[in-house]
């Protein structure tokens, strides 16, 4: 696997073997799954009411971030007819009705599965549009999608920027990624089409100067410069799918290539041990005959 | 931030893996404990040619996906209960955080399970890849067998959780017998007892096959598997069971209707005295097993005998069950009958050969049977990775930094108190 | 790189001659305690018993510390690090390797300061193995050492490279 998928497997999973199993005229037995996702996201699988009734809850620490460059628009533009009451301590809530099951089920579990995207994508989608439209001047958001991690969205005329912030926790991810961040912004001489990156390492970049952009050892940048040929509606909802999963793509590579590194130790060690092991004499093996004498070789 | 999220259970066992996050009653994913990896054809070192180039070695499956997949070839890196290969290993565990549980390793504590006497040296290397590749904020490794004393917890009262008793632990391919004192496992005294669900299916099978003749050859086990799942129970004694279902057989026969892959034409088939004969064969293993003869009832008993003699009244006390070979109806019930009567009748000797001076304080026997049987050691590992406690039991990533893997050799024992 | 593989071959035929030299070892029982046996190269309880250290060293960052005694014998080795990713790459593999020193024998579960890696070899290790390819496999961990972070510095940068670009091309 090397691009992380955009929606919740276990939503989906559990969503499609609840659904067959009222398809297929068994009785609904009750639901109580609470989840997490990527950047502290927390999914509630459960019956508000009845068992016949599954209620999919999205809770975004995040969410008040959002909601001021629109998920709640957004939200109810997507999941029509699927919406319910919120469930309390939750920030947006679907249901589905066993009793009552539509013909294009598997698309609106699909689409349940896609609830953290589609929350994210409020803030790409306004500010999208802003450029689209021209607008420039307008206030940068600043979405906090992790605890210490930042994401800030800014339009011009002819550009969106995404700064994302990145904390790595372990000091030899610093190295690593670093590594990383300078082949991202290298690739780009090979795909025209892509994005303009930059990346720095400690301070925030100029866009941020003066902001409370948090500067530290373990601190990287990475800024993504968008042009209007990924901005416009064919391809926008693309854009957002790769984009929103940058943070967790990056640190993802860092640990698989830290697995890697793992596995060839683990080679060279067993290498050396062979080299080392060549140093001890044979040691005579006491061989028995069949009827279990020992005897020793002369 | 990791003390709000859920922590992360993943109990791996030899055929499958059970993941999911605590404090839910089941894990989320229980997938074959497989992996699919690309091998390339060349001869020479193995542990060389296996790094590949550049993110080849991300091309990989798990799970149901891995034996699903064609041109790779399948591997499963545990063997017996314990890991094998720990390259596919951490391969395996790195799909099963970001592609199945969608979990930033990094926030979450983690709750992993080991099976009773694996070595201090699989711990660290477990350590070793959790805090260096995964960066996991604490990591806890727990018996299996405690958890799945822990998992009985659900049945009783708070003042009564215990961590002594007997597991018996009965998956597809083995049994166990564990005896666990205050939380620790007795390693001297576990008992494998070579019948286990896969014995039963196949001992079914071969009922079947002699009688039923409408079952398609190719889907005889399978068949045998839906049968034992669906029809089978424990019956008190045998030679009863069949007078009853000779005097009213449309009572006690069932019929199974299946379908036909191939054809897709419908068989049925009439299900009689394999009901309650293939269960049977934990209490009778000379049915399907001339090797093995002692029943499942000695063999607890034995167990024990064997342990110390301070805590042989609370493994008495206690026999815990778990996993899904233990969930035929009536089981717990059977069992702690027959070792009732194995202990009673030592005492009753006891009480003979002192001729009446000494009269044995009777030894309470209690098999227990709850809801969460089928998953119980995932489940006793969702319930104490979702307590306080367990947050100040793990051991976490700056002592692993300060200190090395070694801090993980030790797991202490904690819950009893809640 | 000519140059430097050049001055490769002249540094480990030194060591491995003054290692021949030093892995002259004798059972000698401790001074201090009775019926015991201690590497004096590591307790140093008297002077006369250890020999003049020797420092081999290829350049600033690439060298070896051989310090011999009565009976027993210490090699540091300082690995090439020549950037910040090698420094760590080194670093894992040393710590890695000494979490499995139980199975190396030879091996310190810590290095000498300033170095990275040491190995402790006592008469008993003499006694019981071929001194020839006890100092061979001291070769054989130097010429493929450098060799393997170097190529683990390539795989990382080629892993970042590829995964960037599965990233940016999909744009």
């Amino acid at each position: 696997m090397i691009l992380l998928e955009i929606h919740n497997r276990i939503v989906v999973e559990t969503l499609t073997a609840k659904i067959k199993n009222a398809l297929e005229g068994n009785k609904p037995d009750t639901v109580d799954i609470t989840v997490a996702d990527f950047d502290g996201v927390l999914f509630h699988l459960s019956n508000p009411s009845e068992k016949s009734k599954i209620r999919v809850s999205i809770s975004l620490h995040f969410y008040n971030d959002l909601k001021e460059h629109g998920a709640n628009e957004l939200i109810k533009r997507e999941y029509a007819g699927m919406l319910t009451d919120t469930e309390d301590g939750y920030n947006v809530s679907v249901v589905f009705d066993l009793e009552n099951i539509p013909s294009n089920w598997e698309e609106q579990v699909q689409k349940a599965g896609l609830l953290k995207r589609n929350c994210f994508a409020s803030v790409f989608e306004k500010y999208f549009a802003f450029q689209q439209a021209g607008e420039s001047g307008k206030e940068r958001a600043v979405i906090h999608y992790r605890e210490e991690e930042t994401m800030y969205v800014a339009a011009q005329k002819d550009r969106v920027t995404v700064i994302f912030s990145t904390i790595f926790k372990d000091d030899d991810d610093v190295i690593i990624g670093k590594v990383f961040m300078q082949e991202f912004k290298e690739g780009r001489r090979n795909y025209q089409q892509a994005p303009q990156v930059l990346f720095s390492h400690k301070d925030p970049p100029s866009e941020l100067q003066g902001t409370d952009a948090r500067t530290g050892e373990n601190i990287g940048y990475i800024t993504f410069v968008l042009f209007p040929r990924h901005t416009a509606a064919a391809v926008k909802d693309n854009t957002i799918n790769l984009i929103h999963t940058l943070r967790d793509y990056l640190h993802y590579h860092i640990k698989c290539s830290k697995a890697y590194i793992h596995t060839r130790m683990r080679a060279k060690t067993s290498d050396f041990l062979r080299v080392l092991n060549r140093a001890r004499p044979e040691q005579e093996k006491e061989k028995k005959t069949m009827s279990g004498k020992t005897f020793k070789m002369s | 931030m990791a003390g709000r999220l859920p922590a992360v259970v993943i109990d791996n066992g030899t055929g499958y893996t059970k993941m999911g996050y605590a404090g839910n009653t089941e894990p989320q994913f229980i997938i074959p404990s497989a992996i699919a990896v690309k091998e390339s054809a060349s001869v020479g070192n193995k542990s060389i040619s296996r790094l590949g180039k550049g993110v080849d070695d991300l091309d990989f499956f798990i799970g149901d996906e891995a034996l699903n997949a064609t041109s790779y070839a399948v591997k499963w890196p545990i063997r017996h209960g314990i890991v094998d290969d720990w390259d596919l290993m951490e391969r395996f565990w790195e799909q099963a955080i970001f592609k199945y549980l969608r979990s930033e390793p990094e926030d979450h504590y983690f709750l992993l399970t080991e099976p009773p006497l694996n070595t201090p040296e699989n711990r660290e290397y477990t350590a070793e890849i959790m805090f260096e590749s995964f960066n996991v904020p604490g990591l806890y490794i727990a018996v299996q067998a405690v958890l799945a004393l822990a998992a009985s917890w659900t049945s009783r009262q708070v003042g009564e959780r215990t961590l002594t008793g007997t597991v018996i632990d009965s998956g597809d391919g083995v049994t166990h017998v564990i005896p666990v004192a205050e939380g620790y496992v007795i390693g001297s005294c576990i008992k494998h007892i070579p019948i286990a669900g896969r014995d039963i299916t196949y001992f079914i099978q071969q009922l079947l096959r002699e009688r039923e003749v409408g079952i398609p050859p190719e889907q005889s086990l399978e068949t045998a598997k839906a049968i034992k799942e669906r029809f089978s129970y424990v019956c008190p004694d045998i030679a009863k069971e069949f007078a009853k279902y000779d005097q009213d057989p449309s009572k006690w026969m069932k019929r199974f209707e299946g379908i036909n892959a191939v054809s897709k034409q419908k068989f049925g088939v009439d299900v009689g005295y394999e009901r309650f004969l293939g269960p049977e064969i934990f209490f009778h293993p000379e049915f399907s097993n001339p090797d093995f003869t002692t029943p499942i009832s000695e063999v607890v008993d034995n167990v024990i005998q064997q342990s110390p003699i301070d805590v042989r009244r609370g493994l008495y006390k206690n026999i815990v069950l778990s996993g899904g070979s233990t969930m035929f109806k009536d089981f717990g019930r059977k069992l702690q009958r027959d070792v009732k009567r194995v202990v009673d009748a030592r005492l009753k000797i006891s009480e003979e050969i002192s001729q009446g001076r000494i009269k044995p304080k009777p030894i309470d026997v209690q098999v227990i049977t709850h809801h969460m049987q089928r998953y119980a050691v995932w489940f006793g590992g969702s319930m104490l990775a979702s307590t306080p406690e367990f947050y100040q039991v793990c051991h976490t990533k700056a002592d692993y930094d300060e200190h090395g893997p070694s801090i993980c050799r030790h797991n202490p024992v904690f819950g009893t108190m809640s | 790189m000519d140059v430097m593989s050049a001055t490769l071959k002249p540094y480990l035929t030194a060591i491995r001659h003054t290692l021949e030299a030093a892995m002259c070892l004798e059972n000698f029982n401790s001074q201090n305690v009775e019926r015991h046996n201690k590497p004096e190269v590591e307790v140093k309880s008297s002077k006369e018993l250890l020999l003049t250290p020797v420092v081999i060293s290829r350049n600033e960052k690439e060298k070896v510390l051989i310090e011999g005694s009565i009976n027993s014998l210490r090699i540091s080795i300082a690995v090439k690090q020549s950037d910040e990713i090698e420094k760590i790459l080194c670093h894992k593999f040393m710590r890695f390797m000494m979490m499995r020193a139980e199975n190396f024998v030879v091996l310190r579960r810590k290095p000498v300061e300033g170095y990275d890696i040491s190995f402790l070899i006592t008469n008993f290790h003499t006694e019981q193995m071929f001194k020839h390819k006890l100092v061979d496999f001291i070769i054989h961990f130097m010429e493929e050492i450098d060799k393997e972070i170097n190529e683990m510095k390539l795989a990382v940068n080629s892993r970042a490279r590829l995964s960037a670009e599965e990233f940016l091309k999909r744009f």
